[in-house]
This record gives C-alpha cells, sequence and structure tokens, in this order.
C-alpha cells in the first residue's frame, strides 16, 4: 500500500481532532470560548465513524502498516512515520474512541460556566488525539511520540485547577513519575534501534521470529515493563494516579478509562512478541500485575474519597491486566481492557454527577448518603457498573475478568491464591461505596444544607451509555477475537504468523466463559466481597468510621499505601536536596568560588605587582609567555 | 566568492551604518540596524537555499600573504545552518531589543558580533579563525557590561577572562600544531585542510588537548563552565539569546570542524574521556539547574546539560550522533533563545527574576504562560518538538556508536537520566511562575500580558520548534554532507 491508498478514514481520524484544535484555539478561544466544545464534538463524531470503520476494514481482513514519511535518517539510521491499522490496535481505538466521545460530551456539560472552559477542552481533545496516535503508530518511536503527548496533555489537565496546591503537586508528581517511566522507554528505544536497526513493529516482530537480536531482548523487555508501569500505575510506579483525580472529573475518566492508563497495557502487548520469548519476562509481569491488583485493591477498601476509591479500583484492574498478558492471555488483556474501559468511564462520571449535585469536584463518603432516591438515575448506572465491576453474571466484567481469574487460578501458585482475594476485594470495594453512597444515611455522614438533585439530561445520557456498554461489551467478545486473529495475520507483504503467544495451536484468543461458569468460584468470591460490604455498610452501619476511630495507626498504614508513599516522597525530596547541594554548596559555593577566589587572590597579588611594574596588562603578558614555553616545549620536544 | 564575504561583511558594515546613523538619533540606529540584519538574514537564507537543492560546499581562496596566512573561507551545510542561526537570532534579537532605549552602540555591537560569528563559521585557515574568534568576545564584553543588569561589570570581566585563557590556550595549540607541521614538512600554512594527515610527532596530543581546553570552555565542558551562570544571568535579553544560542556552539562548531578532522586517532583514543565528560554535564547541569531560584540561572544551567547532549552525540563519531548533535545546535539556540527572550519580557515588565517572585501569570498573562511551556516542553525533549530530535540522535549515536568503550550503557543511561532530570528542573519553575499564587509582594501585578511584537518574534520560534520537530529530515540532510568524513 501507498501513501496515495491509504482510505479517508485514516486521514479524519487526524485531520478532525487537529483542525478541531486549531480552530478551537484560533477562532472559537478568542471569539466565543463558550463554544469551543462545538467543532470538538463535530470531531469526536467524525472520529467515531473513522474508528468504527476502519474496525470493519480490520474485520473483514483488511489490515494495513504503510510508511508515510522519513521522519529522520542519517546513513545507516532511519525512522519513518507511518500508520499502522491492525487488529489490536483497532480493538483499543474502538472502545477509546466511543467512551472517550461520550466523556467529550459529558464534559460539556460537566464544565460549562467554568473559567477556563475552552483550554480545558483544547488540552482534553489534544489527549484524545495523542492516544489515537498511539494506537495507530506503526513504530516505536512514533509511540513514544505520542506517549510523551498523552503524558503533557495529562499533565496539564490535572493541573488544570492550578491555582489548587494539592493540583500542582499532582500535576507534578504525573509527570515526573511517567518521565521516570520514560527513562525506561527512551532506553529501549535505544537498545532497539541498536539491536534491530529500525523502529517498525512488524519488522522487529520478523526479525525476532527468525531468531535475531534475542540476546538484547531481556534487557529490551524489562526497560519496556519499566515503562509501561509508570504509564499503568502499576507497581513500584503506581503512586501518581490515585493524586491524579485532582483534575475535573471528566479527566478522571477519560484519563482512567480510556486515553491515558491504558497506554502502557498496550505497549505490552505491542511488544508481547518481545517480551514472550524471554522465558522470566511473563512471569514478572504476571508477578507485578498480581501484586498490583492485590495491594491496591485491599487500599481500595480503606478510602473514603469516592474518587479515590475508583483511582485504586484502576489501579488493580490496571494489574489484573497485567496478570493477564503475564499467564499468555493477550486477548484476555485486550478485552478486560475494553470492559474497564466502560465500567470505569461510567462509574467516574456517576462520581461526577454526585460531585456536580453537592457543586464540589469529588466527594467523601462523611459527605453523602441515602443518595438513592435523589439521584435515581445515577444510582441505576453506578449499580450496574458495579455489577460489571464486581464480575457478576451476565455482565460484561463477567466475561472478561472471571476469565482472567479463571487463567490465574489454573496457573495456581501464589498468583491463584491472589486471584481469589482480587475477586473478592474488588467486590468489597465498589458496593461498599456503593452502598454508603447511595444506601441509607449513617449518623457519621454530614446532613446537606440543600437537596441533591439529578442533572440534566447531558449530565445523564452519556453516562447511561457507558453503563450499557459496561453491561453488554461482552457480546463484543468474538469479534474482538477476530479483530486480533487478523490484526496479527492480515499483514499484507507477506508477513508470517505473529510470533508470541498468539497463534498457539488450540490455545483461544478469548477462553470463552458459559452461563455455569457463574456458578464457580469467582462468583462465590466476589458474592463474599458483596456480602461482606453489606455487612460492613449496612448492618454494622457505623463499622468505618469505628476502625478508623479504634485504629488511627491502621488508617495512616493504609492512607500511606503501606509506606510507599512515603518512601517514595522521601526519595523526590532526597533528589531535590541532592541537587540543592550540588548546584548551591558546591557548584556556586565551592568551584565557583574557588575560582573567583584564586581571580581576587591574583589581582590583590597583581596591585602588589603593578606598584613595582607598569600596570596589569604586563601581568598577563607574563603569564602568557610561561604559559607559551612550557606548551611549544612541550610540543616541539 | 563574494557571497561568502559578503555574509561577513554585510554585517560589520550595518555595524558602522549604525554608528553612522547613530548621529541623526537612535531611531535611526535602530532602524538601521533591523535593515541590515533583515539583509543578512535574506543573504544567509539565499545562500542556505543553495545547499538544500544539492551543493556540498563553496570554497574562496587566496595566495597566503606572509608565514603562510591566507584568506580562505569556504562553506558547507554545518557552516551555512550556523550562520544562518546567527542571521536569524540578530533578526530576532534587534526585533525584541525594539522597545530598549539603547544608544547606537548597542545595536552596532549585535551586528558586529554576527559579522564575527560569520566569520569563525566560514573561516578555512586557523590564523583567519583565531582571529575571527577572538574578535567574538570583544562586542559581547561590551554588551554584557554595558547593558547588563546589576552585577554586569563583575560578569563581563569574568566572562572575558575566562574565554580569553580559553583563546590563548587554542592559539598556542595553533602555533605549536603549525611549528610542528613546518619542521616536519618545511611548509609554513595555517590551511586547515592542508595541515588535515600532517606529520605532528610527539606534540599531536597537546595540540589536541590545547584545542580541546579552548573549545571545552566555550561549550562549556564542566568544570570550565562557571563563567557561563554569570555571563548569561547578567547580560541583557539579547545578548543572553546571542550567548547561549550561537556563541557556546563556537566551542562545538571548533571540535567538529578543527580538533576532530585534524586528529581522527586521538579522537577514537580520547572518546571515552570526552563522553563521560559529557555525560557528567548532561547530568551535572541538570542537578545544578534544580536548586536554580532565578529563572536565568535555571535556563543558563540547563544549556550546560543540553551541551552535554551535544558533545555526547559528536564524539559518538557515527553518522546520527554527529548529524543529532549538529541539529541540537541549532534546536537549542531556537529553543533557549525564547527561553531567555521571555525571561527577558518578564524582567522588563517587572524587574525581577526570581521563580519566587512571581506567581499566577498564567491567568494574568496566557500567551506568556503559552510561549513558555511550549518552550519549556521543547527544551526538556518532548518529541514532536525540535529538543527531541537532536537528543534522540545523539543518544542514539552514543548506544550505537562502534568507538571502543562507548558502547558500554552507562553513556546512555547517563544521557537519558539527564532527559528525565530535564523535566525534573523545568516544569517546577514553570508551576511556580504560572501556576501557583504569588506570594509576598505582588510583582505579578505589573505584567502585562505579550504584545503583538512579542507574540509574532514568538510564534516564529515555536513554529520552527514544531517544524523541525515534526519534519526533521530537511535539516538533517543539509547538515550530513558536512559531517560525513568524520564518521567511524
Amino acid at each position: 500500500m501507498t501513501p496515495a491508498q491509504v482510505p479517508v478514514a485514516v486521514w479524519l481520524l487526524f485531520a478532525a481532532p487537529i483542525s478541531a484544535i486549531l480552530f478551537g484555539f484560533f477562532v472559537m478561544r478568542p471569539l466565543k470560548p463558550e463554544w469551543t466544545h462545538w467543532p470538538i464534538l463535530a470531531s469526536c463524531a467524525v472520529v467515531v465513524a473513522a474508528a468504527f470503520s476502519l474496525t470493519a476494514r480490520v474485520l473483514g481482513g483488511r489490515s494495513f502498516d504503510v510508511n508515510l514519511y522519513r521522519w529522520a535518517a542519517t546513513n545507516g539510521w532511519a525512522v519513518d512515520a507511518g500508520i499502522r491499522i491492525d487488529g489490536v490496535g483497532m480493538a483499543v481505538l474502538s472502545m477509546v474512541a466511543l467512551v472517550g466521545s461520550l466523556i467529550h460530551v459529558y464534559a460539556a456539560a460537566y464544565m460549562r460556566g467554568e473559567k477556563g472552559f475552552s483550554r480545558f477542552f483544547l488540552v482534553f481533545h489534544l489527549f484524545f488525539l495523542a492516544m489515537i496516535g498511539l494506537l495507530t503508530a506503526n513504530n516505536y518511536v512514533q509511540l513514544y511520540l505520542f506517549w510523551e503527548l498523552v503524558g503533557v496533555s495529562s499533565y496539564l489537565l490535572i493541573g488544570y485547577w492550578f491555582h489548587k496546591e494539592s493540583a500542582r503537586k499532582a500535576a507534578l508528581k504525573a509527570i515526573l513519575v511517567n518521565r521516570v517511566g520514560d527513562f525506561g522507554f527512551l532506553l529501549a528505544l535505544l537498545y532497539i534501534l541498536a539491536t534491530f536497526k529500525v523502529s517498525h513493529f512488524h519488522l522487529i516482530y520478523l526479525q525476532v521470529s527468525a531468531g535475531q537480536g534475542l540476546a538484547a531482548l531481556p534487557v529490551i523487555g524489562l526497560l519496556l515493563i519499566w515503562a509501561a508501569c509508570a504509564k499503568s500505575a502499576q507497581f513500584p510506579l503506581y503512586f501518581w494516579l490515585p493524586d491524579a483525580m485532582e483534575g475535573p472529573t471528566p479527566t478522571s475518566a477519560l484519563m482512567h478509562a480510556a486515553t491515558m492508563v491504558t497506554a502502557g497495557v498496550f505497549l505490552l502487548v505491542r511488544s508481547w512478541p518481545l517480551i514472550a520469548v524471554v522465558p522470566w519476562l511473563p512471569h514478572l509481569v504476571a508477578g507485578i500485575g498480581a501484586f498490583t491488583a492485590l495491594f491496591a485493591g485491599i487500599v481500595a477498601c480503606t478510602k473514603k474519597d469516592l474518587k479515590r476509591i475508583l483511582a485504586y479500583s484502576t489501579v488493580s484492574h490496571l494489574g489484573l491486566m497485567m496478570l493477564a498478558l503475564g499467564l499468555g492471555q493477550v486477548g484476555l488483556a485486550v478485552f478486560h481492557l475494553v470492559v474497564h474501559g466502560f465500567f470505569k468511564a461510567a462509574l467516574f462520571l456517576c462520581a461526577g454527577n454526585i460531585g456536580h449535585a453537592i457543586h464540589k469536584p469529588t466527594a467523601d463518603v462523611d459527605e453523602v448518603g441515602g443518595w438513592r432516591k435523589a439521584m435515581p438515575v445515577t444510582y441505576g448506572i453506578f449499580l450496574v457498573s458495579s455489577l460489571s465491576l464486581a464480575g457478576i453474571w451476565p455482565l460484561a466484567g463477567f466475561y472478561s475478568k472471571d476469565a482472567i481469574l479463571d487463567a490465574a487460578r489454573r496457573g495456581g501458585g501464589w498468583i491463584g491464591v491472589a486471584s481469589l482475594a482480587i475477586g473478592a476485594l474488588s467486590a468489597f470495594y465498589i458496593f461498599r461505596m456503593l452502598f454508603l453512597t447511595f444506601h441509607g444515611d449513617r449518623p457519621e455522614q454530614q446532613q446537606l444544607s440543600h437537596h441533591p438533585h439529578e442533572g440534566t439530561l447531558d449530565f445523564v445520557l452519556p453516562v447511561a451509555l457507558l453503563a450499557a456498554g459496561a453491561a453488554f461489551a461482552g457480546l463484543w467478545a468474538p469479534h474482538l477475537e477476530t479483530l486480533l486473529v487478523y490484526g496479527w495475520h492480515g499483514l499484507p507483504m507477506g508477513l508470517p504468523n505473529m510470533p508470541g503467544t498468539l497463534n498457539l495451536p488450540g490455545s483461544p484468543i478469548i477462553p470463552r466463559l458459559d452461563w455455569h461458569d457463574a456458578l464457580g468460584v469467582g462468583s462465590l468470591m466476589a458474592a463474599l466481597g458483596l456480602a461482606g460490604a453489606y455487612y460492613l455498610t449496612m448492618v454494622d452501619q457505623s463499622w468505618d468510621w469505628r476502625w478508623r476511630a479504634a485504629s488511627p495507626l491502621l488508617e495512616s498504614v493504609f492512607e500511606s499505601d503501606f509506606g510507599w508513599k512515603t518512601l517514595m516522597d522521601a526519595i523526590a525530596s532526597g533528589t531535590v536536596s541532592f541537587a540543592r547541594v550540588v548546584g548551591r554548596t558546591f557548584d556556586k559555593g565551592w568551584w565557583d568560588g574557588l575560582i573567583e577566589g584564586t581571580a581576587t587572590a591574583s589581582r590583590r597579588g597583581a596591585d602588589a605587582l603593578a606598584e613595582f611594574s607598569q600596570g596589569r596588562l604586563n601581568d598577563y603578558l607574563w603569564w602568557m609567555a610561561a604559559a607559551a614555553a612550557l606548551l611549544l616545549g612541550g610540543a616541539l620536544r | 566568492m563574494t557571497s561568502l564575504t559578503l555574509l561577513w561583511v554585510l554585517p560589520l558594515a550595518g555595524a558602522a551604518a549604525c554608528l553612522l546613523a547613530g548621529r541623526a538619533g537612535r531611531g535611526a540606529a535602530k532602524a538601521c540596524a533591523l535593515l541590515f540584519s533583515a539583509a543578512f538574514f535574506a543573504v544567509s537564507l539565499a545562500v542556505l537555499a543553495g545547499f538544500l537543492h544539492g551543493e556540498s560546499a563553496i570554497v574562496v581562496g587566496g595566495a597566503p600573504w606572509a608565514f603562510g596566512i591566507s584568506y580562505r573561507l569556504a562553506a558547507d551545510g554545518l557552516s551555512m545552518a550556523l550562520i544562518t542561526l546567527t542571521s536569524f537570532l540578530t533578526l530576532i534579537c534587534v526585533a525584541a531589543s525594539w522597545k530598549l532605549d539603547v544608544s547606537a552602540a548597542y545595536w552596532a555591537n549585535f551586528l558586529a558580533l554576527a559579522s564575527a560569528l560569520t566569520g569563525v563559521f566560514l573561516a578555512r585557515d586557523l590564523f583567519l579563525f583565531y582571529v575571527f574568534w577572538e574578535a567574538t568576545l570583544i562586542p559581547m564584553f561590551f554588551i554584557i557590561g554595558l547593558w547588563g543588569s546589576d552585577n554586569r561589570r563583575h560578569a563581563a570581566v569574568k566572562f572575558f577572562l575566562f574565554t580569553f585563557a580559553g583563546s590563548i590556550l587554542m592559539l598556542l595549540a595553533l602555533l605549536a600544531l603549525v611549528a610542528a607541521a613546518h619542521s616536519a614538512t618545511g611548509v609554513w600554512t595555517w590551511d586547515l585542510d592542508a595541515l588535515k594527515g600532517a606529520p605532528l610527532g610527539a606534540a599531536a596530543p597537546w595540540v589536541f588537548l590545547g584545542l580541546l581546553l579552548g573549545f571545552g570552555v566555550k561549550i562549556p565542558i564542566v568544570p570550565m563552565h562557571t563563567w557561563l551562570p554569570d555571563a548569561h544571568t547578567e547580560a541583557p535579553a539579547a545578548g543572553s539569546v546571542m550567548l547561549a544560542g550561537v556563541m557556546l556552539k563556537m566551542g562545538l562548531y571548533g571540535i567538529i570542524r578543527v580538533a576532530l578532522p585534524l586528529f581522527p586517532a586521538y579522537a577514537l583514543s580520547w572518546a571515552p574521556w570526552l563522553a563521560g565528560l559529557a555525560a557528567i554535564n548532561a547530568v551535572y547541569g541538570a542537578l545544578c539547574a534544580m536548586a536554580q531560584t532565578d529563572l536565568k540561572r535555571l535556563v543558563a544551567y540547563s544549556s550546560i546539560a543540553h551541551l552535554g547532549f551535544c558533545v555526547l552525540g559528536v564524539v559518538s563519531l557515527t553518522a546520527q550522533g554527529l548529524t543529532g548533535g549538529s541539529l541540537q545546535m541549532i534546536n537549542h539556540g531556537i529553543t533557549t533563545g525564547a527561553l531567555f527572550l521571555l525571561v527577558g519580557f518578564l524582567y522588563e515588565r517587572a524587574h525581577k527574576r526570581g521563580v519566587s517572585d512571581f506567581g499566577g501569570l498564567a491567568a494574568r498573562a496566557p500567551w506568556m504562560a503559552f510561549f513558555f511551556g511550549f518552550s519549556i516542553f521543547a527544551s526538556v525533549g518532548l518529541p514532536g518538538l525540535n529538543g527531541f530530535v537532536g537528543e534522540f540522535m545523539c543518544l542514539s549515536g552514543i548506544a550505537h556508536s562502534s568507538v571502543p568503550l562507548l558502547g558500554v550503557p552507562f553513556f546512555a543511561v547517563a544521557g537519558v537520566a539527564g532527559v528525565t532530570l530535564a523535566a525534573a528542573y523545568a516544569l517546577p519553575a514553570f508551576q511556580a511562575v504560572f501556576w501557583a499564587p504569588e506570594g509576598g509582594a505582588s510583582v505579578s501585578d505589573h505584567v502585562t500580558d505579550l504584545d503583538l511584537r512579542e507574540k509574532s518574534i514568538l510564534w516564529t520560534l515555536c513554529a520552527l520548534m514544531l517544524w523541525i520537530g515534526l519534519s526533521p529530515q530537511g535539516w538533517l540532510s543539509v547538515l550530513e554532507p558536512a559531517i560525513r568524513g568524520l564518521v567511524r
């Protein structure tokens, strides 16, 4: 395929958001800032249409990979810019386009009347554009470009309310932790280019499947995993994500569901043919994923802020996707990524509705309770999404999440045990949140001065559609499977099958669960979690406040994520102190001081000499002559 | 022939014209400066355009007149790119200084500086090279010393002594080089191309060392860097732009044009040491920048870090490292130029430069925040903007390098660590100035947003950042032929 044959949909995928952003920036922002969202919403519609038309194309077996132009090249070294429309990319892009656009619609309602409305929308759409680029890049350098753009847009959005100190800190933390992850990505890029001489995915796949460059793969794989740990909020670099809820709620929804955190998982899926070749790397990924899922699941149970509970839940679910990858279930990882996008976006926007009702950016469980009657629609949406998150049959979450836990159980070992706990924990934390927020007022919860109310239709409809996705996205699984099959196989140029785990004979790409699997251990654990949540919030109503009062120490342990956040803060402030020592004490104080001191001393000496000689100039000449003699002597020896 | 001579004579004539016009009034001098810098830019663009269409070199030669000194000029892609950068930034500086009430000498100094810099980038006779090299010091000395801020005289003297000491070392090395070549071949010559491959015997390492020290002060390579923060901080905004934008590149240009071609064997065997120093530059500069409380000092230290990447790329002796290092010189000139201008615009309004003197400017001066953020992200190497291209190619060069010992991961890791740290010094400063609420005295009240002239200047610079970032290939193909001979 030549660039001229690239389908129009691909151009639209980029032209629509870019022109909407430019138009918004240069025309709407100065003239009519409160209308900035109109061209952007139009662009969203175009993007959805383009994404689905390309998805249909890949489903029809016509995926492609084409270079558009040579970005940079010198003798023996080249990086291209191109487009890759394949199954993995489209599987994620179709979800990102749909979920992202619905969140855009919601954001238009949620942010109405905000002071920086047009700034918000422009960056918000840039964020979306960055993710589109990331999913359609055909080589690692281009992927990195959009990866960084995702990071920068998220920085600007998290810091949107920049007059708040917490927002500034969270934004800085997010981008710096991501930079630490990028340290791995950038090094990986350098070694990928050094090893394979190209950066195109399919050319690297080919070389790896031919057995070339294997010696470098452990290091490259490790570096890529490190990068993914930062972007996809995995241990040890997960800790920026819970703070990132400082941005406006639509930002959180977009970031957690569609555009940011999924990038890390996507990077590993893209790189899986490289990683799977090294026997121990998948185990590492599975270990990181299982540990993070368990750890974040526990912490999520102890949080009071609604958005924070959801943030830890995201960390936990991303852990599940990593776990799926590590178990070799690449298809399941992608499937759960898609399903998670729907239910997590819906949950965050429900939290947004609650915040909107009390005119605050976020809410504590201390502030809300018994809102089932006041906000019935939000309640219904939240309930459906929670059931999906908890993995209750027949909602979509059951098919994706339980399949992962099922695979982990069959794998056995500590991960198998952990998977049981993860199943119970996720049901517990989400239903604890649901019961505390929507069911029954507790004496500890404040009575609000005004009555909470449901938002207008534009607050409700996009969320309801997302919840519908959370319920029915499981039906998408067979198509997803087809996409993934074609995605790896359908490349032109006579490429052989994808190396790696996807085409192992006999292993299905997405294992199907039946209704009778709903009677298995997974559902039992979810039911246990749900029942536990019911007991500790509805029967023993004050439990949540009692244990905090009884053991502040325990609460502080949870508050600091078992001390991990404290340690990371110490490392950060240690680096800053070290830089101060280097930059002020050493460089300015000692080194520059020494040099200036010498100058002063020699000037005093020169002043003394000047009494004997004609002046300072003589002095320099002597020095010059002496040095010249020395160097010439050395040279002509 | 005429075109190359015209390139350095034109701005010099402009300087003289400014002084003459100055008698008629300050406005006339200013108009004269604008006219000549624009003409200079146009001529340099016209010559550069030749290189876009496949020309590889223009040489101007003259017969030697005494001691083998001759008037030899030559231009290739690297020279022309740097000369175009010089003329471009001179024009930008004139535009940026438009509102200053300064005497004709101010404009004359900038044009004289441009002339001397152009001469450095054109000269192929080492004596000529040295004369132009020294000639750059004088206008810059006056620019800092006469139009700088409070501590300008100290900074000007420090700048002069430091870089003069470096130049002396370079002169001694050149003298030794010519003398050694004479004793070996019996011919006096200062011709750079004729000296390549001349047998120097035992003098060779000393000459190489002398050249490296002379060039290293200019770049600057840590620990010879302490003149830089003072000079950049005290210089007027436009002076900092020329200083960081072009003058630092002289050192690197000297290494690429003189030191490496003359001593290919030493270039190879000393490369790991140079790479080590460059890696220290990248990390040390970033750490120092993190500790700064003055915006200009912060940008100055970031220059040290950025030039570290360039050196890293150059000493890797790979095509992508050398080309990337050369491109990064241009990139750094544009990006750091924009940052210094912005800090200068802030200073003009508030007469403060401290990071904590400001706050909440994003609400008060959104355009300033936009351009500052844009330039900061270009500076920290956001892909899609120019800084990334150069950095990435330099680091890729180090990772690919076939020079013994350079392939060890240390250099690449240190370089990437420098990239990571860049965000850690740049973004907190950005936040403190534009996001955080201001503390104490409300300096920020004096800050108005950029006017049309200032916005146009910055739009130009930012458009260049984006253009080079998205499509650097055109630039690379201009630069690449110039460094081809150095690739191992």
